[in-house]
């Protein structure tokens, strides 16, 4: 979940939980302001009531003949009653004040009413206030819902200003994700300019980034300078031993044997030469060290290999089948490298093909891509090695004596620095097939 | 011919030299590049094979004083560190040629026989093999006025073989200097041998092939008398 989402939906549900409880306590309070409002009215009339009974006798508020009392307002939101007691109650002479339901006209009405007990002229009285309480629900019911409809309206509000405000606070990392770490295709490449923030966290992110960025591109200025360094190293002393062997096989002093061995050491010496030309080809490869600007029409440049190679396919009476070549321009690219991509992969069709086999190369335009597919009828590898063919010097055949291993890594490095995608597939004794996908150029 | 050879590598050195001198080349050695500047300053040479790993001396610096001297030497570089940025510099500050390390002694000779064609436009461009002509300036072999259609492959072969005729051309040297551009791994194969193979094929159509001969084990020899 995105951490935009995840903000505002914090924030959403803590309000949320906030106005609920809110929707739980206001109702309560109101209720209590009510009460206490009414409660305090209450007591007033009962007071003004007794005073009136004190001094102009209850008489005078017109008993019944069963001395009894009862008057409501037309509304019948007050009313007054007194009523004669046969027996004494509990706590006589307290004032009391409950919520209780009457039947006025046939209607049952919630009211707050006041009771207290009283002598007078020794007979016992009931007297009773009471105060209808319908309208003062309905007044908070109003107020609740009232307060409840603004609340929702602001959380929803809140949650719109969140995802803005998210979204403006969560850009400088997303900016540091696409600029420092996405977009890279290469850590040399790097652009080491702060990214613009005032977060303290995005600016820690970025700064730690770039300091990891510069610390993996001195590792990658070290190797280079130690391939350099090896290079020179290993391939001087190597220079010395070939002319030396060179000298002695071309002096007439030396006997025949001496020479035949001193040819098979020439073998081994350029064969350790080209190991470590190899490496250092792929080192420079993945280090950027080539320019790509160049354009290159890939079926020419197939075609090149091919005219190259002819003389080989020739010899091992190989078909070749090259009428589905459709012309591509791919830009940009480094043209001495992808012919030594090519090369090395037809190379590869010839040299485990078996005689009279054949070889299928077709390039086809696709959405985005162009699909170049070299197919041979060679003695191909068991499902179970494929994966590991582009791995530097793993000799998949017990029986290869024809290599040492490093033909597709070149292969492999070539591609990924061209951004070119490449799979292999194969059956054994079968065939091998790789297919190489060039990505359109975007101009 | 005066060559230098600037090269700190002393065994490396010497046995340029030996090579050299057995090609009839006068030989002067040089190991660091003040001894270099003050023997290019002082004497006249034809070539200069320069090492552009110089202890004392960033090679380039040598080959740019050389050139504000004047001396109109053929520059050969050489070098280890074999990136091609090493190329493009030496052969812009004026270098005639490039060679990385480490390279056969017949490609230096044939580069070096490639340079004076270039530089005196040398009048002689055709190479006489028995009955066959071989046409240095138009990269053609003819026999009888017949053309023979050769691949540029194998007219390379040829060519390589007339530059060192009467001398053993191993696989390896064959094939370093055809195939020496293409890093593929396979030296071990029959490259050589199929367009040897095809060589003789054609040539025999128009004449007598078997100066061309079978080292056994070795390689290839072109013989002439």
């Amino acid at each position: 979940m995105k951490l935009q989402i995840k903000l505002v939906l914090y924030n959403a549900v803590s309000k949320a939980l906030i106005i609920s409880a809110l929707a739980v306590v206001i109702p309560m309070l109101i209720q209590k302001i009510v009460y206490n409002h009414l409660d305090k009215r209450l007591n007033a009339r009962h007071e003004k009531m007794m005073r009136m009974i004190k001094i102009g006798g209850l008489n005078e508020i017109a008993l019944d003949q069963d001395c009894s009392f009862d008057s409501y307002n037309i509304f019948k939101e007050e009313f007054v009653s007194i009523s004669p007691l046969a027996t004494l109650p509990d706590g006589f002479g307290n004032t009391v004040i409950i919520n209780s339901e009457r039947i006025v006209d046939s209607q049952l009405l919630k009211h707050r009413v006041l009771s207290q007990t009283f002598l007078y002229d020794n007979q016992l009285y009931k007297i009773e206030i009471g105060e209808g309480l319908t309208s003062a629900e309905e007044l908070g019911n109003t107020i609740r819902n009232f307060t409840l409809k603004i609340m929702l309206a602001v959380v929803l509000l809140s949650i719109f200003v969140d995802l803005g405000f998210a979204q403006v606070l969560l850009r400088p990392f997303y900016n540091i994700v696409n600029d420092k770490l996405k977009n890279i295709k290469h850590p040399t490449s790097i652009n080491l300019t702060p990214v613009a923030t005032n977060t303290f966290e995005f600016a820690y992110l970025d700064r730690s980034i770039n300091e990891m960025m510069t610390q993996i591109n001195e590792a990658f200025r070290l190797e280079r300078e130690f391939i350099t360094n090896v290079s020179h190293e290993l391939l001087t002393p190597i220079s010395i031993l070939q002319n030396r062997v060179e000298n002695m096989i071309n002096d007439p002093q030396v006997p025949d044997e001496v020479v035949n061995k001193l040819a098979d050491s020439q073998k081994t010496l350029s064969r350790l030469s080209r190991v470590i030309k190899a490496l250092l080809y792929i080192s420079r490869i993945e280090n950027e060290q080539y320019i790509k600007n160049e354009s290159a029409e890939l079926e020419l440049l197939v075609q090149d290999v091919l005219d190259e190679t002819d003389v080989l396919i020739q010899d091992k009476n190989i078909r070749l089948d090259k009428s589905q070549l459709e012309p591509f321009v791919f830009k940009p690219c480094n043209k001495s490298l992808l012919h030594t991509l090519v090369f090395n992969l037809i190379s590869n069709a010839i040299k485990y093909n078996r005689p009279e086999g054949s070889i299928t190369v077709t390039g086809i335009n696709q959405i985005n891509q162009y699909h170049l597919r070299i197919s041979d009828t060679g003695i191909g590898m068991p499902a179970d090695q494929l994966p590991y063919i582009f791995d530097r010097f793993k000799r998949l055949r017990p029986d290869d004596d024809m290599g040492f291993g490093l033909g597709l890594p070149i292969v492999r490095s070539i591609a990924e620095f061209h951004q070119i995608k490449i799979e292999a597939s194969s059956e054994n004794g079968k065939g091998t097939t790789f297919d190489l996908y060039f990505p359109a150029s975007s101009t | 011919m005066n060559v230098l050879i600037v090269e700190d590598e002393r065994q490396l050195s010497h046995e340029i030299e030996i090579f050299l001198t057995k090609q009839g080349y006068n030989c002067d050695v040089a190991f660091t590049g003040k001894s270099a500047s003050e023997k290019i300053y002082v004497n006249s040479y034809d070539f200069i094979l320069m090492d552009v790993g110089l202890p004392d001396n960033n090679g380039f610096q040598l080959l740019k004083e050389t050139k504000e001297m004047g001396k109109d030497a053929a520059i050969i570089v050489i070098t280890a560190r074999g990136s091609l940025d090493d190329k493009i510099t030496g052969l812009d500050l004026g270098a005639d040629d490039y060679l990385p390390k480490p390279f056969s002694l017949l490609e230096l000779q044939a580069r070096m026989q490639a340079i004076l064609r270039r530089k005196h436009g040398l009048k002689n461009n055709t190479i006489q093999l028995h009955t066959f002509t071989m046409d240095i300036q138009n990269r053609t072999v003819q026999a009888d006025g017949n053309t023979i259609p050769l691949t540029k492959k194998e007219f390379d072969i040829l060519h390589y073989m007339a530059l060192h005729k009467n001398r053993v051309i191993t696989r390896v040297q064959l094939t370093e200097h055809i195939w020496g551009d293409i890093l593929e791994e396979d030296y071990e194969s029959n490259y050589i041998d199929v367009h040897i193979k095809n060589l003789r094929k054609k040539l025999s159509q128009y004449g007598n092939s078997d100066f061309i001969e079978t080292v056994r084990g070795i390689g290839y020899r072109l013989n002439m008398f």
